[in-house]
């Protein structure tokens, strides 16, 4: 079986739904406290139907670009929600990035995360400080460009963005929510993590251990 | 061990009887290592060894519960059995299966067949129900779970031949394989008399005409479960040498990368019908047919079929699936999912018990099968309970269309949301009401495809008009599905609702959330539409009743999702949660807990602040309960309600009290005031017919 980007991609959708799995009750309980509590529910559920599309691929004849397509339209597919149409678009959007050089070099793997936040940016009409999942995906981008401009290595560069994907989520316990349903709470929202900075972190985690797997390994073709 | 079981409990309840006494030196100082003792070792219940301890059993549980977690006893499980059911976990979750279910490694005891029928057996115990049509296909596999199968106490199932029959001289024939099942689970049997390949497409046409086949295949297509095998199409497979199918068709469905049979049907590796000879001679379930049952039951294990099972998995016709762990690994592998750490799939522990006082209930009762399916299953229950009045477009109940609704000249009015707010939104679709309504998740907005379906349905040349409450998600989704619905030449128009005054400040209107005050918009935009408005008269009216209804809700206590069963958060014992929403997100205020006139006369006096009526004004009101408050209480509310009007001379031209717009098991209500002029008074009562409201 050769491992090529596309099979990396698959595999990182699957961990990507396995830490949201694990995280599950976490993410509905932050959301509980300022929500409605399915965020992990929700989250779950699109990964899970992201992972069962991705399954009916053949992997040797598919595009890394076309991977994150199918996750894009399965995701939506089965969530709707808020998450629904801005992780498609994030999905999207990486898709479209990848379609320049079809590899996940570290280039493009900087790449898929800037491409993303651009999504959800755009598709939310959001910023940062809004307490939402941008305030991990803004700085998680931010630190993908700093380190691209410095060169750094892989491991380098993903610890750099979970680092800051990691500050950012903690930072929106002292936020005052802006945007989706915490938003009608008011000064309520203080004190309590955004779910959705949350389980971008664990996306992001999940991401950095695929890419720093593949790192290991090194030289991997497409 | 017997021995020293007596004596030990001779001796506790003696020691007991004297009152507390040390605890004996053999066991240290520790109460744990002696509880687990002489529960785990001596095998004593709780009760008796509460009694030797001198404690209270509540007491020895929590012993015996602490001492699992600081890891004083280890109760592990047989590792085959172990790895068989991560297996099982990783399969159901790379496939998105509805369930899987792994037989340990091969012990070499009994057949591969034998023990995947044994526990396909088992696993039919669980998943038939009363009622069931089950579609059953053939091959040694099905037989060895016919044989051993045994449900006893259904009631009214049909077994369905999937195929037709076969001269062929074997033991598990099609009509054996079905007669068996049936005879295992006391069903009802329809075969199949035709044969299941006839020599040409001719033959078979003629015979799908034959009344009595019809009527097979009628019975084939009510089925609700499918169980069937896979066949490989290796040498020795059953395909091979059961001669069911001629060996020189065979060659051509090889030759065009056929790796498997499914039910009679040749798949390649992605899971796709491969085209043969044969397919126009064949009588029996087709590939479509069979993915459009709901519980696709495939049993099959055996390293030579792992490809066939991976192209079933892959084509979607399987989603519950038995197999044995060697499979199952195999599988996995062959789909690339090797790499992964077992211990990934482990979810952290999370100890509840430390915090929790042995009295806390940690779930609300619910009438549920499985917490996932709810949403599904509810919508089946509203199809054939309102089959009158909508039904699914395109065999999707995530979109319903009104029976008698979308017409052409009409402007299309498409309503949807979450679920969890019943009747809300699907009760309000029908004659003068709404055209369409999208379905989403429990309090999650629909996706845009699902809003487009509705679009396309209700549109009737004349534009459509999306009315939906004010959330994040919504505006998304539905947004998403506007410019879609323009690519296809469909104008839409959106009105967003925002009544509930107390989710944001008057100067912030168009951020306010939609909430029970959406009856009032649907009634209005539905007759409009029905009226035949223009698309921008249509949107007028709307804006205008969305202008002028006002929402307050109040809730004593949380809602809890099915899922988790619990409160997603709690309000305490005197506590109420003033400007509650319709999501189990909470209030805007907490306020101590009050009559309930002191409560309508919060709401009232927010909503009077806003509405601006004059003595003599009309308006329409609303009390609406979040799900578990009563009618009984919905009376009080409106009794105050109406002091409230009528002492400022505004009179009530029409009410509504009931469930109209809920949240899952909310205790609590809205008051919903719609301020109504001439136009909106005659809208109101413009006649409609739907599931929950019907005027004229």
């Amino acid at each position: 079986m050769s491992d090529n980007a596309a099979r990396r991609l698959s595999r990182m959708f699957y961990r990507i739904s396995i830490a949201i799995e694990a995280g599950k009750d976490h993410l509905s309980d932050l959301d509980g406290a300022i929500g409605d509590a399915d965020h992990g529910i929700t989250m779950s559920l699109g990964f899970m139907a992201v992972n069962a599309e991705l399954a009916k691929l053949n992997l040797d004849e598919t595009l890394p670009s076309e991977v994150f397509a199918v996750a894009a339209s399965a995701f939506l597919d089965a969530v709707g929600a808020s998450t629904g149409p801005l992780y498609a678009t994030a999905f999207r959007r990486a898709a479209q990035a990848l379609k320049k050089d079809e590899c996940l070099s570290l280039a493009d793997q900087a790449a898929i995360v800037e491409a993303m936040t651009t999504g959800i940016k755009e598709r939310g009409k959001g910023q940062r400080g809004d307490k939402t999942m941008l305030d991990a995906w803004v700085p998680a981008t931010e630190a993908a460009v700093n380190a691209r401009a410095r060169a750094a290595g892989g491991a380098e560069m993903w610890n750099s963005i979970l680092a800051a994907a990691e500050a950012g989520a903690n930072s929106t316990r002292s936020m005052v929510a802006a945007r989706g349903r915490a938003a009608r709470l008011g000064e309520r929202s203080l004190g309590h993590m955004d779910p959705g900075a949350a389980s971008a972190v664990i996306i992001l985690r999940a991401m950095k251990d695929t890419f720093d797997e593949g790192e290991r390994e090194k030289a991997v073709p497409r | 061990m017997t021995v020293k079981t007596l004596s030990a409990r001779k001796n506790g309840t003696a020691r007991a009887e004297a009152g507390t006494e040390p605890i004996p030196l053999r066991y240290g100082d520790d109460p744990y290592v002696w509880a687990c003792w002489l529960y785990y070792e001596d095998h004593m219940t709780q009760g008796d060894i509460a009694e030797i301890m001198g404690i209270s059993r509540a007491t020895v549980n929590s012993y015996l519960a602490d001492a699992r977690a600081r890891g004083i006893v280890n109760i592990s499980l047989e590792p085959s059995r172990l790895s068989s059911l991560s297996i099982a976990q990783e399969l159901k979750r790379h496939f998105g299966l509805h369930d899987c279910l792994v037989v340990p490694s091969d012990d070499n005891t009994r057949p591969l067949i034998d023990r995947l029928g044994g526990a396909a057996a088992q696993a039919l115990a669980k998943l038939l129900k009363s009622g069931d049509t089950l579609a059953v296909a053939w091959g040694r596999t099905v037989l060895a779970i016919a044989e051993q199968a045994s449900v006893p106490g259904l009631q009214d199932v049909t077994v369905v031949q999937a195929t037709g029959g076969t001269a062929a001289n074997f033991a598990y024939t099609p009509e054996l394989c079905a007669s068996a099942m049936a005879g295992a689970i006391s069903a009802r049997l329809v075969n199949i008399t035709a044969p299941a390949v006839v020599s040409t497409a001719e033959i078979r046409d003629m015979l799908l005409r034959e009344t009595l086949i019809e009527s097979q295949f009628d019975a084939l297509a009510k089925a609700n479960k499918a169980l069937f095998g896979i066949s490989s199409l290796r040498p020795n497979s059953t395909i091979h040498t059961s001669g069911f199918f001629e060996s020189v068709s065979l060659q051509q469905y090889l030759a065009r990368n056929a790796v498997g049979v499914v039910a009679g049907r040749f798949i390649d590796g992605q899971g796709h019908p491969v085209a043969g000879p044969l397919d126009d001679r064949t009588i029996g379930i087709s590939l479509d047919m069979l993915r459009a049952i709901g519980l696709r039951i495939a049993v099959a294990g055996g390293f030579d079929k792992v490809p066939a099972i991976l192209a079933a998995l892959r084509g979607g016709y399987v989603n519950v699936l038995i197999t044995d762990a060697a499979t199952g690994r195999g599988i996995l592998n062959a789909d690339g999912v090797t790499e992964l750490d077992q211990k990934l799939s482990q979810r952290p522990k999370i100890d509840h018990r430390a915090t929790l006082p042995s009295n806390f209930r940690t779930h609300i009762k619910k009438f549920l099968n499985d917490p996932n399916d709810v949403v599904e299953e509810m919508l089946d229950g509203v199809v054939k309970a309102h089959a009158a009045y909508l039904r699914p477009i395109k065999g999707s109940h995530r979109a319903l269309v009104a029976r008698t609704g979308p017409r052409p000249g009409k402007v299309g009015l498409v309503i949807g949301g979450g679920t969890g707010h019943e009747p809300c939104f699907l009760g309000y679709v029908g004659k003068g009401l709404a055209d369409a309504v999208a379905v989403g998740n429990i309090f999650s907005s629909p996706p845009p495809g699902t809003i487009l379906q509705c679009a396309n349905a209700a549109s009737g040349g004349q534009g459509v008009l999306f009315v939906y409450g004010n959330y994040a998600g919504d505006v998304m989704n539905f947004d998403m599905a506007a410019e879609m619905a323009a690519e296809h030449n469909i104008e839409v128009r959106t009105v967003v609702t925002t009544d509930d005054i107390a989710s944001s400040p008057l100067e912030d209107r168009e951020g306010r959330r939609g909430v029970a005050g959406n009856f009032f918009m649907f009634k209005v935009a539905g007759a409009a539409c029905d009226r035949g408005l223009s698309l921008d008269a249509c949107e007028a009216a709307t804006r205008k009743a969305n202008a002028r209804t006002f929402t307050m809700g109040v809730a004593l206590e949380p809602c809890s999702l099915p899922q988790t069963r619990r409160h997603n958060f709690e309000i305490g014992p005197d506590d109420i949660e003033i400007g509650m929403g319709i999501h189990g997100e909470r209030g805007v205020i907490r306020d101590k807990m009050m009559t309930a006139d002191e409560i309508t006369d919060r709401v009232m006096d927010r909503i009077f602040s806003e509405m601006q009526a004059a003595p003599g004004d009309r308006v329409a009101v609303l009390v609406n309960s979040f799900g578990a408050t009563p009618l009984m209480e919905l009376y009080i509310l409106f009794r105050r309600v109406e002091q409230r009007l009528s002492a400022k001379d505004i009179k009530i031209e029409a009410n509504w009290v009931g469930h109209y717009c809920t949240s899952l098991d909310m205790v609590g209500a809205s008051i919903s005031v719609l301020h109504l002029d001439n136009e909106l008074m005659e809208l109101l009562h413009h006649p409609c017919d739907t599931a929950v409201l019907r005027i004229g």
